[in-house]
Order: C-alpha cells, then structure tokens, then sequence
C-alpha cells in the first residue's frame, strides 16, 4: 500500500522536488549576496554600537534585489502551508469519494484503516519535510536580516522562522483531508481548506501566541533617542509619547509612557515649552525632564524557541484530532 | 467451508425517510452464480455494497461467507467486488492496476492477472483513463478475480456495456468460475445479461425480496395458465397467482404451484426465467399491500 499511496502521490512530490530545488537554488546564490552586504556594511565587525552599521545593511539590502527576496521568502513560508492543505490534502481522500475508487481501494485485502494510515503517513511526511527545509533555508538565509531590521519573533517574521510551519503544514493537510472527507467535493474541500487555514494561522498572532510563554514586564527611563511617537492634540493639548526603545529585539506587546505616578502620561503640554512660538527642541527638553518612564510587556528574543515549541505543539495536536476524527469517520460514516 | 455466501435476516437500510432495502431475508448457499434482478433503484447496489461492508445496514443481520462484512483482511481477501461503473484510477496505467492488486491482496494470481491482460490485448502501459468502458471493466474485473476470492460479486458489470462487450465480460467471468469454482453474486436490471449464467436468482422490487431461488427450481414450479375467465381464488389448492392478465372470455395467469396443475379447463405451459421475473416485478407494481415473500 505505501507503494501505491507514494505512486498516486509521485507527480505532486517530483513537482514540488523541483520547486523547492528552484527555491533552494536563488537563496544560495542571493545568500552570498546578503553575507558579502553584511561584511561590507561593517556589521560582521562590529560589536556593541552597530546601529549605523545595521542601518547601512538595511539600506543596501532594500536597495538590492535581496529586500524582495526577503519579502517573498516571508509570502512563501507562509502559503506553502496552505497548498499542502488545498492540493495534497483535500484531495486525498475526495477525489477517491468523487471518481468511486474507494469502492475499488477498499475491496482489497487491507482495511480502509491501514488505507487511510499510509496514505496519510506518506503525504502527511512528505508536507512536513516540506515546510520543514523550506522554513529552514528561509531562516538560516534571513537571518542577518531578520536581526537587523525585523527580529524574528515580531508576529509577522515569527511565522515564517523556526519549526512553525511544519505544525502549520500538517495543520493544512490533516484540515484539507478531514473536510474533503466530509464535504466530499475535491473543490469546495479545497476553499473550505483555504478559509479555515487563513483563520487559524491569522488568529494566532491577534490573541493567542502572546499567552503561550508568560510575556515579561519592565520599566526604564523614557528613551527620547528612539521617540515612535509624539504629538500634541490642540486645543486640548492632550500629549502622546511613545519610545521605540526596544530591550532586545523583542516582540512588544504594550507600551505605555508613564509619569511617576504610574499613570499614563497624556500631558497636557504646558504651553510655555510647547507652544507654536518655540521649537519642538524645547518641548523635547521639558517632557525629558518629567522624569517619565517607559513601561512595556514583551516575549524577549530568548523566548523564540518556546513559543516556537508551544505554538508548533498546538498545530500538530489540532492535527492530530483531525487525523483521530478521520479515523473514527472512515470506519463509522463513510461508505 | 458450506456455511451460505450470504446469509441475511431482516436486512433494512433506510436514508432518512426513503427505505432502500427492508426486511431482506436470505440464505444462498454455495457455489452458484446468483443473479439478482430487479428494476433501477430497486435496492440491489444497497444490498451489495452492505455484502461488501461499504454500507452499515440500519438494522437486522448480514453474514457473508459465514463472516461479517470486510471484517478485516481475511475477510476481505475472500471477497471480491466490481462496484457499479467500475471505477478504476484514470490516471494510472493498467501495469500500476495490477501491482496495486499485487501489493495489497496476498493471494494475488500474478500469472493470471497478466494472462487475462495479454488475453484482452491490453497494453500494460495504458492509462485507465484511456480504456474503453468495456476494457475498463475488464481491467476491474481482472482486480476483483487475481485476488482469487472466495466470493465475487458485481454490481450492474455489463450495464453500460455494449452488446459484444457484454459478452466478452460474461465469458471471462464465467470462464473464471469454470476454473476457480466461485460463487458470484451479479446484479443487473435486464434479466437477459443474466439467464445464459445463472443458476440462481434474487427477484428484488421496490426495496423487497420477491423471490429468491434456484432457477431450475423456480422454472419447475411456476406455470403460465390459460383457460376460460375465471376469479383468482377459483384455482386448485396449493396454486398462487403471481399475475393475471383477462380478456372478457379468457384468463391468462402467472401462477407458482409446487405439485403439477390438475385441471382440464387450463392449458399449462412452461414459462420462460424473463416472464417470471416480469410477472414479479409487475406483482409488486400493482399491488398495494406488501407481497408476501418467498424465499424458497
């Protein structure tokens, strides 16, 4: 049976062979690019103070064809998944309900059981060995870049880094498998695939991912080097600061300037530093001298790998319910 | 082994509110080739994909080879089954047909799966898609016998056949039988495609079992009977109607009586295995209660 479920598979894998040899093939070649613009840049040098050296690199990265590259590796990362899902999962299992052919499978001498289980194991590997070295050369080509500019663990990069995609991928396909199943139609699988997939990979970053590992807590000096924000709201002259400090290419959850109080500075700008007569200098000076504090929540850098464990661990469990529920409707359901 | 190839006692599978198959009570016992017969939508497929364990009946009790259906292995090593339209994977070749056959079924008949191959000048190379609906079936049913079961049941084979293909299916069926001694279980709505090879037959109308029996007995003991007009009951004891058909002066009916009919007003005449199993299927269509079941 592993013979046959790999050659009703073959063409699919020689396919994506090729593609991820392809993929393989630009990130060598555009890797020695983006090490040869880390040497030139001077942060391969530089150690501690690199910031005029990391934003040379980013500037020649973006200015070469190395900055697409970077955005398009982060797009693919995270369809490739989806494909898995759409195109080895959801038809698996529906194009046999469609054309009748189960009728043929299931009248040989092996249980729709152990039919299910190879056909699953085979398919199901090779998309996690998929996502797996793709997720892998994307990371361990974007990796200068991603800690010069992105830091991996920012919702968006963190996706598309490390062993989540393999939970995503056998997320999709066990998903794409369990609904052609039950929809029984290869096509509409296909879409209903796609739209759950989307929900479950978005809603990840919006409300969960933050819970998954406790987010720590500080507060330091305001930091005016690094201001994100600062504006004043006429004629109330309510004030908003927010420093960009970062502690450690982090993922900040919530930043919040607060006066020493503990409240949330919201001014009012007083007018004798802040008003149109002077210059943003001045204004600058007075909020320095409030004594405001910079107080966030954020998963720092060091907590890449557990997240990336604990949020690869749910997807391969909703996998695997999905793979259970197959079973149990293989035997009980369908006919 | 003698225990019957089916076996059933008050099979039923209902889809919600629409009844496929009720109350179906039989015991065939070996080594025949069983037809069943009856109109589109009858319940055959129903009662051959539950045969086959496609299906879970809704209620009574189905015994196939003295085993449940696809049990496991073994007991699906012992059956073979060519579904309705045999489906085959379009996009395989043959050759990948018959090593999936040979990966999956430990008893499979290398040499004569290639044999029946060879025979019907396919080429090994071809995809399924390619074929003929009757190279198709052929390929179906060299699947179903290389496994060499037991038991080998067809669901509709030949409908969608035409004429000489319907005759080269047959003949590489029976052949088979010939050679390996299987009972078979085939359905068709013609009884045509099915007088030359059975010897046993299944009557199934509107979800019921009519008849069901040997055809040498069924043909033995079923008349058609004319004589002058007369009422129904007015007939010897141990005489049934199964259809009546009047003029204003004369009587022709249908009737199953095991003993030969004493009575010189009728003229008896031996019936063919096609108007028997009309006269039930029109039975079954005009009447409204619920015909009793024969089962011998």
């Amino acid at each position: 049976m592993t013979w046959f479920a790999w050659r009703q598979f073959r063409t699919l894998a020689w396919i994506t062979g090729g593609i991820l040899v392809a993929i393989g093939a630009l990130l060598a070649v555009s890797g020695h690019s983006v090490a040869d613009q880390w040497v030139a840049s001077g942060a391969a040098a530089c150690h501690g103070g690199c910031d005029t050296a990391l934003r040379t690199f980013n500037i020649e990265v973006a200015s070469s064809a190395n900055g697409v590259i970077y955005q398009l590796s982060l797009a693919v990362v995270y369809v490739v998944p989806a494909l898995i899902g759409i195109f080895w999962g959801a038809p698996l299992i529906a194009r046999e309900l469609e054309a009748g052919t189960h009728r043929l499978a299931w009248n040989q001498s092996i249980t729709r059981t152990r039919w299910l289980a190879t056909k699953l194991a085979v398919v199901g590997s090779a998309g996690a060995a998929t996502a797996g070295l793709l997720s892998w050369g994307v990371t361990a080509w974007a990796h200068h870049i991603d800690h010069a500019k992105y830091y991996r663990i920012t919702p968006l990069v963190y996706g598309a880094r490390g062993i989540v995609p393999i939970g995503y991928a056998l997320f999709a396909f066990a998903l794409g498998v369990a609904l052609g199943m039950l929809i029984r139609r290869t096509v509409p699988a296909m879409a209903a695939t796609l739209a759950v997939y989307i929900a479950a990979v978005v809603s990840m970053p919006l409300w969960i991912r933050a819970h998954l590992v406790p987010a720590r807590h500080a507060t330091s000096a305001l930091d005016l080097s690094r201001l994100q924000e600062f504006t004043i709201v006429l004629p109330s002259r309510v004030m908003k600061v927010v420093s960009g400090a970062n502690p450690g290419d982090a993922w900040v959850l919530s930043n919040n300037t607060i006066t020493s109080t503990g409240r949330v500075f919201t001014g009012p700008a007083d007018p004798r530093y802040c008003g149109d007569d002077q210059g943003p200098r001045a204004c600058m000076n007075w909020v320095g001298s409030l004594g405001l504090r910079q107080d966030i929540t954020y998963q720092p850098a060091s907590h890449f790998w557990p997240l990336q464990w604990a949020e690869t661990g749910i997807f391969v469990a909703a996998a695997a319910l999905l793979v259970g529920f197959c079973f149990w409707w293989i035997r009980r359901r369908l006919a | 082994m003698n225990s019957p190839v089916l076996q059933t006692d008050g099979l039923s599978k209902r889809y919600g509110r629409r009844t496929a198959l009720s109350d179906c009570t039989l015991s065939i016992p070996p080594g025949h080739v069983v037809g069943l017969v009856g109109p589109n939508g009858a319940g055959k497929t129903t009662l051959l994909q539950i045969a086959v364990g496609m299906l879970a009946p809704t209620s009574g009790t189905i015994n196939v080879l003295g085993r449940r259906p696809a049990a496991g292995p073994a007991q699906l090593a012992r059956v073979g089954f060519v579904a309705q339209e045999t489906p085959t994977y379009a996009g395989l070749s043959i050759a990948d047909h018959l090593r999936f056959g040979a990966h999956t079924n430990p008893g499979w008949d290398r040499r004569l799966a290639d044999d029946r191959i060879a025979q019907l000048g396919l080429d090994p190379a071809q995809k399924a898609g390619k074929l003929s609906g009757g190279q198709r079936a052929q390929l179906a049913l060299t699947l179903a016998i290389a496994k060499l079961p037991e038991l080998l049941i067809l669901d509709e084979p030949v409908a969608s056949l035409d004429p000489l293909a319907r005759r080269e299916f047959l003949q590489g069926l029976m052949a088979y039988i010939a050679d390996h001694g299987a009972s078979v279980i085939l359905s068709s709505h013609l009884v045509s495609d099915l007088e030359r090879v059975c010897d046993y037959l299944i009557v199934l109308v509107a979800s019921r079992v009519r008849i069901a029996g040997e055809v040498d007995d069924l043909l033995s003991t079923h008349y058609r009977v004319t004589g002058p007009r007369r009422a129904p009951g007015d007939l010897p004891p141990g005489v049934e109607v199964i259809e009546a058909s009047h003029t204003d002066r004369q009587s022709t009916l249908v009737v199953r009586s095991s003993g030969p009919i004493d009575d010189p007003a009728l003229a008896v005449e031996q019936i063919t295995l096609e108007d028997l199993v009309l006269a039930y299927m029109a039975q079954a269509t005009t009447s409204s209660r619920p015909t009793l079941e024969h089962t011998r």
